[in-house]
């Protein structure tokens, strides 16, 4: 006798979910393919991998499947597609200069060597869109095709002696640096931390070194490097390569200097870590508001897994 | 029923397993181990201050020129005299490797040596130039003097990278 309110309550709560289920099919927000403005440039088999990959929801040529049109899919396709085309859109991207599609297209490919891209959830239910170690190899081929030595350029040699005599006279003075848009404040004593690693990056001709302040050498001496611990702080310089008559390249113009701060409550919204920079060597503050940290973040996404750190520390610092 | 139930369940499950364990993943956090400095050295050069860094494309190396307090403040104040007494600069040059975590960066891998460049203690003297090589680094002995002497002029020669 008990059983049947139950199951009559059951059918109830199934009618009324089927129901619901039908009235949100017509809610529906409007969603469409705008037109397509400046194509990327690139070759058929770089163009068709980005399609098969990531056209869906990076581009004005976005194809929904049957399924991704049936409620609630459709409220969660729509808005990665709106999300995905404001970061990144290869139907408008070609009108941008072409070191900054280059740029964007090393941070695309590096996405998606990471796992990041395409999202996870898309390629479950997608999985024709998942990224090949082919696909891969066809976008590294095209972004870094074997070039010729470079040879040195004497503009850049110039820059470079003009920015050296400017720092090492203004060195005396003491320069005052306003704050970062996020209230983050400069660290002038980085150049005296101990170097974690350099790296030299051919995506964007610059050479980095990586210092962290003492907390981060403890860590990396007691392996303690995932999460890093309160306070560590890391800085990252990047200089232009300079090509020498001999070939090789130095630390040229100075072009920036950033930071990563742990605190995990400060900045909890951010992953955990502060991020600042500050370019030039008059050291102006990166970012017109505290939003700048977004294109910090996104890009460190990838390895949150790994605390949000790329750097692989060299040890024996302490 | 709830056996065929339990069935569906599993194979959905492990179709969503298998999916998982197909994504990429970047490599775990880590010291990089290889590029660690092995061996019997007089100072030990990454517990110093950074002067600056270059890269030789053809050889495929990554070098980081570092020098004690006395030899940093001097090379950062721009100054044309010699280094001051007791200074010492040491050159760390690493075998480069692609970046396992970004595609367009290089990173170091095993170190290919370690130079010193010892000033002298009186102005008669001539710096003392050491070089480490091998795995684990052992001194070169008996280096010709031509090459020692240019040796030590091109790293004496490098200035700071700016630092601001
Ligand atoms: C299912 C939709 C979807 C697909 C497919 C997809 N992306 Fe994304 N992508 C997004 C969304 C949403 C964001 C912004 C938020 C985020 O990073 O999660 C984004 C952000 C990005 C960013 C910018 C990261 C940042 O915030 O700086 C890059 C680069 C990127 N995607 C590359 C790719 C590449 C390359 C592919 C194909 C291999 C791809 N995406 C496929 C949805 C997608
Ligand atoms: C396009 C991708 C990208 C963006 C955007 C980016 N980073 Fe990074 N960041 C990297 C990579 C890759 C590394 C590893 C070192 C290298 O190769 O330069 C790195 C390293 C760092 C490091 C050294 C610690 C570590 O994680 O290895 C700091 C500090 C840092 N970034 C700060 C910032 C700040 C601050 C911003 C935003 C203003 C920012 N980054 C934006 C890709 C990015």
């Amino acid at each position: 006798m008990e059983s049947r309110p139950t199951a009559r309550i059951l059918t109830y709560l199934v009618l009324l979910a089927f129901v619901g289920f039908l009235a949100i099919q017509f809610v529906r927000p409007a969603f469409t393919n705008p037109p397509v403005t400046a194509e990327l440039q690139a070759p058929p088999e770089v163009k068709r991998v980005l399609r098969n990959s990531c056209y869906d929801c990076h581009s004005n040529q976005t194809q929904l499947l049957w399924f991704d049109r049936i409620q609630p899919a459709y409220w969660l396709v729509t808005k990665d597609v709106e999300e995905g085309r404001a970061h990144l859109n290869f139907s408008e991207i070609a009108k941008l200069p072409a070191a900054q599609q280059k740029g964007i297209l090393y941070e695309a490919l590096n996405q998606a060597q990471l796992g990041a891209m395409p999202l996870p959830r898309y390629t479950m239910l997608h999985p024709r869109a998942r990224i090949s170690d082919e696909d891969l190899a066809i976008l590294k081929n095209y972004l870094h095709p074997p070039a010729p030595d470079p040879s040195p350029d004497p503009a850049i040699k110039a820059a470079a002696d003009s920015q050296y005599d400017q720092w090492i006279h203004a060195s005396q003075a003491s320069l005052s640096v306003a704050p970062a848009p996020n209230g983050i404040a400069y660290f002038p004593g980085y150049r005296d931390w101990k170097v974690v690693s350099t790296t030299d990056r051919f995506d964007n001709h610059t050479l980095r070194i990586i210092f962290g302040n003492d907390v981060a050498a403890r860590a990396i001496s007691e392996h303690k490097i995932n999460p890093w611990p309160q306070g560590t702080v890391f800085a990252k310089a990047a200089w232009t390569q300079q090509v020498d008559p001999d070939g090789n390249t130095r630390a040229g113009s100075f072009i920036q200097v950033e930071f990563m701060v742990k605190d995990s409550q400060k900045y909890a919204s951010t992953g955990g870590w502060g991020y600042a920079r500050w370019r030039g060597v008059d050291l102006k503050p990166y970012g017109k508001d505290a939003a700048f940290t977004n294109e910090c973040v996104g890009c460190h996404n990838p390895v949150r897994r790994n605390d949000y750190v790329y750097t692989f520390p060299i040890g024996g610092q302490e | 029923m709830k056996s065929s139930i339990k069935a569906l369940l599993l194979i959905v499950a492990t179709s969503f397993g298998i999916t998982g364990c197909e994504s990429r993943t970047p490599e775990p956090a880590s010291t990089n181990r290889p590029a660690a400095l092995e061996g019997q050295l007089p100072y030990n050069p990454l517990a110093w201050k950074a002067i600056t860094a270059w890269t030789n494309p053809r050889q495929g190396t990554m070098s980081t020129l570092y020098g004690n307090d006395t030899a940093v403040t001097h090379v950062r104040s721009g100054s044309a005299d010699p280094y001051p007494r007791n200074s010492v600069l040491a050159v760390v040059t690493w075998a480069q490797r692609e970046d396992p975590h970004w595609f367009g960066a290089k990173i170091p891998s095993h170190p290919q040596s370690v130079e010193f460049v010892t000033m002298p203690s009186t102005p008669e003297g001539q710096p003392v130039y050491a070089r480490y090589q091998g795995s684990p680094l052992a001194q070169v002995q008996n280096m010709d003097t031509d090459t020692v002497r240019k040796n030590v002029a091109s790293i004496v020669s490098e200035r700071a990278a700016v630092m601001p």
